[in-house]
């Protein structure tokens, strides 16, 4: 196996580099107009002004008002903020959440709290390619349910999630929707309203923009309590100053995904299909996890029999590929992906999974190479194990 | 540069180019052992952590887990057992458990090495069965780490309907030093009346300890606005002082537990930064403990009725990095007064009481240097066993189910299995002098880099060496060899060395040749495992097919 110089970066699912010229939006928030968004003087008005512009052009990817739009630290923040700001502001109204089994663990987590809290929560189940049956949905709302909250593209797997059946279902049932939309914004179009979508979460940091920003759609008139109390920034329901800077480069970040979106999926959907059939037909016990076509255009996920996926993370790591595992021993918890669990894989197959997630910067040689390499990494790993057929 | 990121050089390189790996033809033992499934979070193992406590830990409980944090008991599961049992004993208190329950601890080698201190601290702790500990052996306890600093308190109770007299308090006030110090006094000293009209704090004192009633009167006119009433009882050689508020004396008894023999520490006040919790340290010593640095063996001390404080006030001083030892003085009777069980908390430690004295203020110079034996890091506290009995035991034993499956007890578990698999191949052949030596050895492994590198590392150091050369080969040698492991995976070396004997095992057996009792002992361990996870596996993938269903 021959090292090359250049490293390949296939993680864009975990973060995304900053675009430069997203970069390029940033600088002036930092030095030049660093205004408190609250001050009433000059700087802080051109902050604020800086801050509005933002709210509009992101509204605007997903057909949202502006004022409809709440920045966040996170998306992590985004989702806690939707499920606990929700119940905790409607539990007179019912005290039942139903989410799906592949949430973001920052949704499970957040459902769990809700549960100690005597909140009800109903955990739907999914098919094998990581789908949810809308009317599973339809039959698990109760009158108590208030919320339900549904991925809308699987970090994991890539599974796009039929949102807009699901958000028409809750329309006619009056109960709130949320969708966890961190994978999918910017790459495949999403318009809240044609979706009937109530709140919806995104983040800067998947979509080339810098980390340490997100938003939380949260539809007008609707019934939510802040968990961060303070001077009332975000129309009271998100304080404490804002972080201008990376607000700024958030819309600059949209701005390029909605001139390009479109023709970048188209490339990246060619490179995926492309590295798909490659590894399939390449690797012996190799398989596809999640639907082949109703995924997120940069997203591949695989697992291998007889191999564990921390090994080869590492191995392609030493050749200069970075990608990601589901696998239990490269888990802070030593336990496998819930996601994997949930489309019927089992743990010891959990194990050998790999994802292969791509980007902007990811060229056909990058495919090319990684063809070359993945089936040798693979061979020599099965050498060692002791299951073989 | 560290490429493999969380591994070390020599894993990586190990990694990279695995020595005798493959399958081997006609080996003359085979070792296999681990499984490729993972069990975890929703397992519960042996935990029978103390078969009295634990009757009385519910569901929704907090138990104090492995990693300094209180973590819920979602399960409490009861089995009947019939058998022996361990006791277990060590500064910190006393412990019964089934002989195959799991610990954190240290094992010390034999040797004269290991005798000093300094030497022991090199070890590398690691879960063992409580039957495989000795007298001497380390064991771990973990050194609470929530913290939660709150700066002010609500006192949330409503107005009496005849409390008439009472004069306003505060409805919230600042959690400071001041207020810390009158929590320790009233601990330690102090009673709540009860009675309509009659609802009042009441603290005795000996009647020279002039300063802590000052201390007192001056924290009550601060924090409450309330001026105490202060009696003095010279026949007694008393002093009491009374803060009549009905509000304050319902809040104090919603906080501290009624009785002395109930009495807490609530929460909110157990989680506080430790720096904050110094005052609190102060008072209880300064109300009802002792300190005695004059004699030759300088002490500190502080003696409770109720079984919790006492182990709360462990671990508060914990986190202080003082070591305390807690004795338990049977009921009683002193001169026709009878004296109810009491738990003696000791310092006696030289550091530790450096440490308490300078918390209380009192100058101690420490004339001599005694052996130290215990020892605290940032998460641990490592103190030897003192005693091992047995005992017969028949009845219930429970088993906490706790949740994240990063429990005290339940990583246990999961430490020996994170889904690896080792299988281990040995020819036997023999040296000039006769002797029984492994002439070859071969390695297949499934599982992570770790597990990989531990697997070749271990083929590496057995190869050419005498059948009972090979046998003593331990985690300590192979985590040396590798530069070291990250913590979370030094299951993977406790693997490689469970494979080895395995494969030594299955030769002799097959050749009918004597065994060993440690030998037997490990085998008979692994062999054990693999059933129970085979059990639970089962169990496991019900609750999966179950959940699908729904």
């Amino acid at each position: 196996m021959k090292k090359i110089t250049e490293k390949i970066y296939l993680d864009y699912a975990a973060t995304t580099p900053v675009d430069p010229r997203v970069f390029r939006a940033m600088l002036p928030y930092f030095t030049e107009k660093f205004g408190n968004t609250m001050s009433l003087h000059s700087f802080g008005q051109e902050a604020k002004q800086a801050l509005e512009e933002s709210r509009e052009v992101v509204a605007n990817l997903i057909r949202a008002k502006p004022n409809e739009i709440i920045f966040t630290s996170s998306a992590t923040e985004s989702n806690n903020l939707a499920l606990k700001g929700i119940a905790l502001a409607n539990r007179e109204r019912g005290r039942h959440i139903i989410i799906s089994p592949i949430e973001h663990p920052c949704v499970m987590e957040s459902a769990k709290w809700l549960e100690t809290q005597g909140f009800k929560i109903t955990r739907l189940s999914v098919d094998k390619y990581g789908f949810m049956n809308p009317e599973d949905v339809r039959k698990a709302i109760k009158k108590e349910t208030i919320l339900v909250s549904i991925i809308h593209a699987s970090n994991e797997i890539g599974t796009i999630q039929p949102i807009a059946e699901i958000g028409k279902i809750c329309k006619e049932k009056g109960v709130y929707f949320h969708t966890d939309a961190a994978q999918s914004f910017g790459k495949i179009p999403i318009d809240v309203n044609k979706m009937n979508i109530d709140l919806l979460t995104a983040s800067s940091h998947k979509m080339y923009g810098p980390k340490g920003v997100a938003i939380l759609f949260v539809r007008e008139g609707i019934k939510i309590a802040p968990l961060i109390h303070g001077g009332g920034h975000e129309g009271g329901l998100r304080s404490s100053t804002v972080n201008v800077p990376a607000i700024a480069g958030f819309a600059e970040a949209c701005r390029i995904c909605q001139k390009e979106m479109k023709k970048e999926a188209q490339r990246q959907i060619k490179l995926r299909d492309k590295l798909i059939k490659g590894v399939l037909e390449k690797i012996p016990d190799s398989y596809l996890n999640g639907h082949p076509q109703k995924r997120l255009p940069n997203n591949a996920n695989f697992w291998f029999k007889f191999i564990e996926g921390e090994s080869m993370v590492i191995q392609l790591d030493l050749l200069g590929i970075a990608a990601s595992t589901g696998s239990a021993c490269s888990s802070a918890k030593l336990e496998p992906s819930h996601v994997l669990l949930a489309i019927g894989l089992k743990p010891q197959e959990a194990h050998g999974s790999l994802r292969l997630s791509l980007g902007r910067w990811t060229k056909e040689s990058d495919i090319n190479y990684i063809l070359k390499v993945l089936p040798e990494i693979i061979k020599k790993l099965r050498k060692i194990s002791p299951f073989k057929s | 540069m560290n490429k493999g990121g969380i591994y070390t050089k020599k894993v990586i390189k190990y990694f990279k180019k695995p020595h005798n790996f493959g399958r081997m033809k006609n080996p003359d033992g085979v070792g296999k052992v681990g499984n490729p499934v993972c069990l975890l979070s929703k397992q519960n193992i042996h935990t029978n952590n103390d078969l009295k406590e634990i009757n009385e830990i519910f569901k929704k409980d907090r138990v104090l887990s492995y990693n300094g944090r209180y973590n819920n008991v979602n399960r409490v599961v009861m089995r009947d057992y019939n058998g022996e049992i361990l006791i277990i004993k060590n500064k910190l208190g006393t412990v019964s458990l089934t002989p195959d329950h799991l610990i954190l601890a240290i094992k010390i080698p034999k040797g004269d090495k290991f005798l000093r201190t300094k030497n022991k601290k090199q070890l590398i702790p690691a879960w063992y069965h409580a039957k495989d500990l000795k007298k001497g052996d380390i064991v771990l306890y973990p050194i609470l780490k929530e913290k939660n600093s709150l700066s002010y308190i609500a006192i949330n109770i409503p107005k009496l309907k005849w409390d008439f007299k009472s004069k306003k308090i505060p409805n919230k006030i600042p959690i400071n030093s001041d207020l810390l110090r009158l929590f320790g006094y009233f601990l330690a000293e102090g009673y709540i009346q009860d009675r309509p009209c009659r609802t009042f704090i009441s603290i005795t004192l000996n009647i020279s300890e002039t300063t802590i009633v000052k201390d007192i009167k001056g924290i009550s006119k601060n924090l409450f606005g309330l001026d105490p009433l202060i009696k003095e009882v010279p026949k007694r050689k008393t002093v009491i002082i009374n803060l009549y508020s009905a509000k304050l004396a319902r809040w104090f008894k919603q906080l501290f537990g009624a009785g002395a023999d109930k009495k807490i520490i609530p929460n909110f006040v157990m989680n506080l930064p430790s720096e904050k919790q110094k005052a609190l340290i102060y008072g209880l010593w300064k109300g009802d403990g002792y300190i005695n640095l004059a004699r030759n063996g300088s002490r500190a001390g502080y003696v409770t009725i109720s079984p919790k404080l006492a182990q709360q006030i462990k671990t508060l001083l914990l986190r202080q990095k003082i070591v305390p030892s807690i004795y338990i003085d049977k009921k009683r009777k002193v001169k026709g007064v009878s004296h109810k069980e009491s738990y003696r908390i000791h310092v006696g430690q030289r550091d530790s009481l450096i440490k308490l004295c300078s918390i209380l203020g009192v100058k101690y110079i420490p004339r001599s240097y005694p052996s130290v034996d215990s020892w605290l890091d940032e998460k641990f506290c490592y103190t030897p066993i003192t005693q091992i009995k047995k005992s017969n035991y028949k009845g219930k034993v429970f088993n906490l189910e706790v949740s994240n499956g990063r429990s005290f007890i339940s990583e246990a578990f999961c430490l020996h299995n994170c889904g690896d698999v080792m299988w281990l191949y040995i020819k036997v052949g023999k040296d000039r002098k006769g002797r029984e030596i492994i002439k070859d050895i071969k390695f297949e492994t499934f599982g992570c880099v770790a597990a990989i590198a531990t697997s070749s590392v271990i083929t590496d150091l057995a190869k050419g060496k005498t059948l009972r050369k090979a046998l003593k080969i331990d985690r300590n040698q192979i985590v040396k060899s590798l530069g070291g492991l990250p913590p979370i995976k030094i299951h993977c070396s406790v693997l490689a060395a469970g494979a080895l004997s395995e494969a030594i095992y299955d030769y002799l057996s097959k050749n009918k040749k004597e065994i060993s009792k440690e030998l037997e002992e490990i085998h008979r361990r692994i062999e054990k495992e693999k059933k129970e996870i085979k059990e639970r596996y089962k169990e496991w993938i019900k609750i999966e097919e179950e959940m699908h269903k729904k």
